[in-house]
């Protein structure tokens, strides 16, 4: 090859590596190229407003997630041997045969019917109830999604409610005055009792509400009636909030400031509103309460039923205790199978208690006399006898321990 | 949520795996609704906030089952309670972020102390301020809003992290090209200066089909793409992103899923 030539061949190959380069920069510059279908943006320009995203778009390497039901809340219509619960971690409400009893070896009972799904307005449930009459079930949203969908028997999958009512933001206990037709939500998120029509629907509002820093709500969670002797129990975390005389309060209304308070139980006239002291209060150390969670009366026994979550408990007290009293029974013990109880139904007809036990997928019976470490009298398991129920729900952050190689999961 | 608790799980758990340990129970001084957490490596300690007794908690970082917080900040010179919040263990600061303000207290504080910087005021633009994330290192202080509904501001800005008073934001990202409509968790990470944040679509869908995670740069300023995002979709598995952690050891970004109840680990050693 003549030096010319080679000089000429040299000087092409600078220029198309120039070229080269040029058109890289300006790509770059315009934001990105593709390969196999990825985007790849320019980098550290001055200004990226016109560049493009690189999309990652990949498998997680590892995912934790229970892939069984979270029992939340439990109620019974014995009439028709009707169980409903709502189920917190899959987002769904269940329906089984109450006389259900999943045999040991089995995996878990298939429920009689399933609702589930974007249409339902339902999500992160903690609360439900039956209307004895209808056979409706009406559902409360703990979080995520401001409803309380009411469904027909007949409701099933991806099914639209019946009505539903725009219910305040943090509901989660619910009880149900049918003498009356008013229907009683407990708030967590502004400390207070919210009295609606049962009927109500859409935007309605309510009919009166109890609030106010003479309540003594702190956290309130379960909610049951007396209707009997016409009284409000409600049972409360202790977490509290003061707010200025006069204010209506709120945990972000301005002059509130928060205050840890013992758990407790506090009493009020059924027709209650505004800012209502409680007749009285059990409180102390004695009563066990530890995250006391949903109630129910037993009018004829005139007992008071608790789920006690953080305890692995049910509690008994009579309904006319007052102060710093101890249960009258409870149901605690690696026997019974509790396991974070949330919630809890009474079958006064067939004198059986069903508790929602969310460390354990399942639903346990007893009779409404059982005392102490005792064996349930059927279970309805929703998972696998040795699963661990993981309990997430509503995992809003995440944290990383770097010493102990940990992932911190907040609910 | 009917059982609130703090699991911690193994890094390398899996589905059903149980978790190593759980903090729970009355003691604990817990509530639901913590949405967020922060790890200081420096001093083994986590911190979390309780939004229903306006209470910042700090836990000893081994904390485990019905165990009590080491410190607490709640009074009424508090002023505010906490939803989300941060840690700076170099400067020993708590961030916490109140619609309209970023107050900051001392991080050993205990009891009803007063925070020792706000930055607060109209040049600010802060409103719907619900999460941050603090670089001690860069000196950088990110902020989201968080609104419901349709909301049109939905923004990142990013101040100093000395910043106090009415100051103006070094930067605001905001804007359509952003994709951002509300910001939960942030995280950063100072060697690349790179700000981390989920974005969970429209408070009100279940199942919102444009959220997200994005990874923007401390550089980034107006109507700005993600530089990354892992986007909901049948492959990533993602339904709606609500808590984000970096792990820079094993290049991985830990997002907790709130449709899901679940975690997911991805492998993104490209963004290290």
């Amino acid at each position: 090859m003549s030096k010319a030539r080679r000089i000429w061949k040299i000087g092409l190959l600078s220029v198309v590596c120039a070229g080269l380069v040029v058109w890289l920069a300006d790509t770059i510059a315009r934001g990105g190229w593709e390969i196999s279908g990825l985007v790849y943006a320019g980098q550290a320009a001055q200004s990226r407003t016109e560049a493009r995203t690189i999309t990652i778009e990949r498998s997680p390497v590892r995912m934790i997630k229970d892939s069984y039901p979270s029992f939340s809340a439990v109620a019974i219509n014995a009439d028709e041997n009707m169980l409903v619960v709502t189920d917190e971690n899959l987002f769904q409400i269940l329906e089984y045969d109450r006389r259900d009893n999943t045999p040991p070896r089995a995996r878990f009972t298939e429920p009689k019917r399933v609702i589930s799904g974007p249409g339902t307005y339902a999500e992160m449930m903690c609360g439900v109830y039956i209307d004895p009459v209808t056979k409706e079930v009406y559902v409360l949203n703990n979080d995520t999604q401001n409803w309380l969908p009411v469904f027909s028997p007949e409701a099933r999958g991806n099914a639209k409610p019946t009505r539903y009512l725009a219910a305040p933001h943090g509901t989660f206990g619910i009880a149900v005055n049918e003498e009356k037709q008013e229907m009683f939500l407990t708030v967590q998120h502004q400390n207070s009792v919210v009295v609606y029509r049962k009927q109500a629907s859409g935007d309605e509002k309510p009919l009166r509400v109890l609030e106010g820093n003479d309540t003594q709500l702190e956290d309130p969670h379960g909610i049951a009636l007396d209707t009997k002797n016409k009284l409000i129990f409600v049972s409360n975390f202790g977490n509290a909030q003061v707010s200025e005389p006069g204010s209506r309060g709120g945990r972000r209304a301005i002059g509130t400031y928060g205050k840890f308070e013992p758990p407790s139980i506090t009493v009020y006239p059924l027709e209650a509103a505004g800012n209502t002291k409680p007749l009285w209060i059990i409180e102390g150390s004695q009563t066990m309460l530890n995250w006391p969670a949903h109630m129910v009366v037993h009018e004829e026994r005139q007992e008071l039923f608790l789920a006690n979550d953080a305890d692995d408990s049910i509690l008994v007290f009579r309904t006319s205790d007052k102060g710093n009293v101890a249960p009258i029974r409870m149901i605690k013990g690696p026997n019974t199978g509790i396991k974070n109880p949330p919630g809890l139904a009474l079958d006064v007809k067939n004198g059986e208690l069903s508790v929602a036990s969310m460390g354990t997928h399942s639903i346990l019976f007893f009779p409404v006399t059982a005392n102490g470490d005792v064996k349930p009298l059927r279970i309805i398991r929703g998972g696998p006898a040795d699963s661990t129920a993981l309990n997430i729900g509503n995992p809003g952050a995440v944290g990383y321990d770097t010493k102990r190689d940990q992932i911190l999961v907040p609910n | 949520m009917a059982h609130p608790q703090i699991a911690a799980f193994a890094r390398l758990a899996n589905k059903g795996q149980a978790p190593a340990r759980t903090v729970f129970g009355q003691t604990s001084k817990l509530s639901r609704t913590m949405h967020d957490i922060r790890y200081d490596e420096i001093h083994d300690e986590f911190v979390v906030g309780n939004p229903f007794a306006n209470a910042i908690l700090t836990f000893r970082g081994g904390a485990t089952g019905q165990e009590g917080p080491i410190r607490i900040i709640q009074g009424p010179h508090t002023q505010g309670g906490a939803t989300r919040l941060d840690v700076d263990p170099i400067h020993n600061e708590i961030f916490v972020p109140s619609v309209n303000r970023i107050r900051v207290y001392p991080r050993e504080a205990n009891g009803d102390i007063a925070p020792i910087r706000i930055i607060e005021g109209p040049n600010t633009l802060l409103a719907n301020a619900e999460s941050l994330a603090v670089d001690p290192i860069n000196n950088v202080l990110v902020v989201g809003f968080n609104k419901q509904g349709n909301d049109p501001d939905g923004s990142i800005l990013v101040f100093n992290r000395t910043d106090n008073g009415n100051v103006k934001p070094r930067a605001v990202i905001r804007g359509p090209k952003s994709g951002i409509i509300r910001i939960n968790q942030m995280a950063v990470y100072p060697p690349k200066k790179l700000i981390v944040a989920t974005m969970p679509g429209l408070a009100n869908l279940m199942e919102p089909p444009d959220a997200f995670l994005g990874i923007w740069t401390y550089d980034d300023n107006g109507d700005i793409p993600p530089k990354w995002k892992i986007p909901v979709s049948p492959k990533t598995t993602l339904k709606k992103p609500f808590g984000v952690v970096l792990n820079p050891k094993n290049k991985e970004v830990i997002i907790s899923d709130m449709r899901l109840n679940g975690v997911l680990t991805f492998s993104v050693p490209e963004i290290f």
